[in-house]
């Protein structure tokens, strides 16, 4: 379990982090949203040991991560870091080395890696040689090389096609299912949304919202009421808070803060009710109400 | 350790791979392998030419001789400068305008060794001590000192630029997060510097074997002075401890920056620094027993070329070589210490330069 308590670092005047907290179970993928600015890459620097906090404290099991838990930690830093000029399979090699993997191992999986990412025929292509995408995907093998205990990805998917956001995808939820905890930032919202199972929502320096993806739509989404009738007469939900739209044949009615059973009974002598539910927002509405 | 020597050896492996480095190589060993023979073709001819008429002479070294039929055929012959001078009939020399002084003391000299040799006087050639033992490759110790300025100059300059490029390398395209968290800053800093120090020596070696080699067909071979082993071993020590006072203040200064076109500005109080070390190096081989010579090759950094030029230029008492090498050690370990310091506190400040107080703090 790797726990974030309650980081804070300033520059100068300005505060970048005010006390962000939150918790990445093993086997969980985190995904780390927020605007431009709001903090996401200082709390991932940190994580890695590359920034260090004015205070606060990262734990992994409990205990404050050391320099030699982070050797085990797979990096990818927001701007991507490579060698132009050294090949894609002998850089993934290289690092796997410096994590501590034998010549043999480090080859094995340098190969292992590059082919499951669809670069086993650019292996001994130079790196500035390769397209922004591979080199992409490379950047990936070289956090994954040495099978991390923790992965932390900042914007891994930003500038990737369809296929390779598949591919990374399938990674990251492979090193999940392994029971390593996962945490990524992005600002492709349906994206976390599909692909995990908590997220941590950041703002201004601070976690504003955070937990897994289905509480935060049940706790956020309890306030909005969807009725549908089919047939009801105009006017029918005169009286009820929230608003009506006409869908066709249909009566949608959103409403907000009203007595439920009250509105289910309005809507039953009114015509033939289709839906009755809590409207589950989506995370980009979470996301908008909560860094409003 | 070991990942240091993985550092060592991508810098070595990465290097050696690029066109650029094995093309210097290569016109590295062309320029020292030619430079032997240029004393050659700057000396002019090693040989007079003389035209004789009538019976030559006994051999006369530097004297080469040349038959012509008549004495109008040797005129011309002088007029012509076919030949230097012309003698006739061992009775009269001719030349153009005045005879050159060396040529008509030898001639002259043959000429009269040759009559009292006829008249049955025998001649023993003075036999000549010499008394400063030293003396005798002045010359040569001097040549040799001024290759060894410029030499050590350019491999230190060369190779402390390749650490401060590679540092920025990995500084501005971030490599440098993701190496961090696997090793240490010395690790990496050290790793780098053995390295790339790995590839100075090389070219050093070559420079060294190729010149030694070259010196043979040259015809300098004999007048290499005495000692040359221990010059040439103490110019490697030289090197060692030079370009590891170098290179780590590149790093440091390497590490300010994060774009390599702030490269040359951030190192230009190293670049200065070099290039007076390189200024009173070579009138430290042009004067090696002056007293500017004798105090720079004990302090550090100037004694890093100072003193290996200073050895090869004259005799350099053991107990001084000892004391600057111990000085330059001392001072080479405190700029390594420091130089990784700012290195630490400088590596991962992206962005604008950093201030020297910034990375120390």
């Amino acid at each position: 379990m790797l726990e974030i308590d309650d980081l804070r670092k300033r520059y100068g005047d300005t505060v970048a982090l005010d006390g962000v907290g939150f918790t990445v179970r093993p086997g969980e993928l985190f995904g780390f949203v927020g605007a431009n600015g709001a903090g996401k890459t200082t709390t991932m620097r940190i994580i890695m040991g590359v920034l260090r906090a004015d205070s606060g404290e990262v734990r992994l099991s409990g205990r404050p991560v050391t320099y030699e838990d982070r050797r085990a930690f797979g990096y990818m830093p927001e701007e991507r870091g490579l060698y132009q000029k050294m090949r894609a399979a002998e850089q993934v090699e290289y690092f796997g080395r410096l994590h501590g993997l034998t010549p043999a191992a480090a080859r094995t999986a340098a190969s292992g890696l590059l082919e499951r990412l669809g670069l086993a025929d650019r292996r001994d292509e130079a790196v500035q040689a390769l397209s922004l995408g591979n080199q992409q995907r490379v950047q990936l093998a070289v956090a994954l090389v040495h099978d991390p205990a923790v992965l932390v990805l900042d914007e891994p998917f930003s500038g990737l096609d369809p296929l390779a956001v598949d591919a990374l995808a399938e990674a990251l939820k492979d090193r999940a299912a392994a029971g390593v905890p996962v945490i990524f930032s992005s600002h492709q919202l349906d994206l976390v949304e599909r692909l995990c199972d908590s997220v941590g929502i950041i703002s201004a320096g601070r976690v504003v919202a955070s937990g897994p993806v289905e509480e935060l739509r049940e706790r956020e989404g309890r306030r909005l009421l969807k009725v549908v009738v089919r047939g009801a007469p105009p006017g029918w939900a005169d009286g009820l808070p929230g608003r009506v739209t006409q869908d066709g044949e249909r009566q949608v009615l959103l409403s907000e803060g009203g007595d439920d059973q009250e509105i289910l009974h309005a809507a039953v002598r009114a015509g033939r009710v289709e839906h009755f539910g809590w409207q589950r927002p989506t995370l980009t509405e979470i996301f908008r109400e909560a860094v409003a | 350790m070991n990942a240091m020597w993985l550092v060592a050896r991508r810098e070595i492996r990465t290097r050696v791979r690029t066109g650029s480095f094995l093309v210097s190589l290569a016109i590295t060993v062309v320029i020292v392998a030619v430079l032997p023979f240029v004393p050659k073709f700057f000396d002019g001819h090693d040989d007079y030419d003389v035209g004789v008429v009538g019976t030559a002479p006994a051999a006369v070294a530097q004297v080469k001789f040349h038959q012509y039929p008549d004495e109008a055929a040797a005129r011309k012959a002088v007029t012509g400068g076919d030949v230097d001078a012309a003698l006739v009939d061992d009775r009269k020399v001719l030349a153009e305008g005045q005879l050159d002084t060396r040529l008509g003391l030898l001639l002259e000299n043959a000429h009269r060794e040759a009559r009292l040799r006829a008249s049955g006087v025998t001649i023993t050639p003075l036999t000549v001590e010499s008394l400063a033992a030293d003396a005798r490759y002045r010359q040569v110790r001097t040549g040799i000192a001024m290759l060894l300025v410029m030499v050590l100059f350019f491999l230190n300059i060369y190779s402390a630029m390749f650490v401060a490029m590679g540092v920025v390398e990995e500084k501005g395209s971030r490599i440098v997060e993701i190496l961090l968290t696997s090793l240490r800053p010395w690790q990496l800093l050290g790793g780098k510097i053995i390295g790339l120090g790995v590839l100075g020596l090389i070219n050093l070696g070559v420079v060294i074997g190729v010149g030694l080699a070259a010196s043979v067909p040259a015809g300098l071979a004999p007048d290499l002075p005495p000692g040359m082993a221990g010059i040439v071993a103490g110019t490697v020590v030289w090197f060692v401890l030079g370009y590891a006072f170098f290179a780590a203040m590149a790093a440091a200064f390497g590490s300010l920056v994060s774009r390599q076109e702030e490269v040359g500005s951030v190192l230009s109080p190293m670049t200065m620094l070099m290039t007076i070390t390189y200024l009173v190096a070579y009138f430290a081989a042009i004067e090696p027993a002056g007293s500017v010579a004798r105090i720079l090759s004990l302090i550090p950094p100037f004694s890093s070329m100072v003193m290996p030029v200073r050895s090869a230029a004259s005799v350099v008492p053991f107990g001084e070589v000892a004391l600057a090498v111990a000085l330059m050690l001392v001072a080479t370990v405190a700029v390594l210490f420091g130089g990784a310091r700012v290195y630490e506190g400088a590596v991962l400040r992206t962005g604008a330069r950093v201030r020297l107080r910034e990375a120390l703090g």
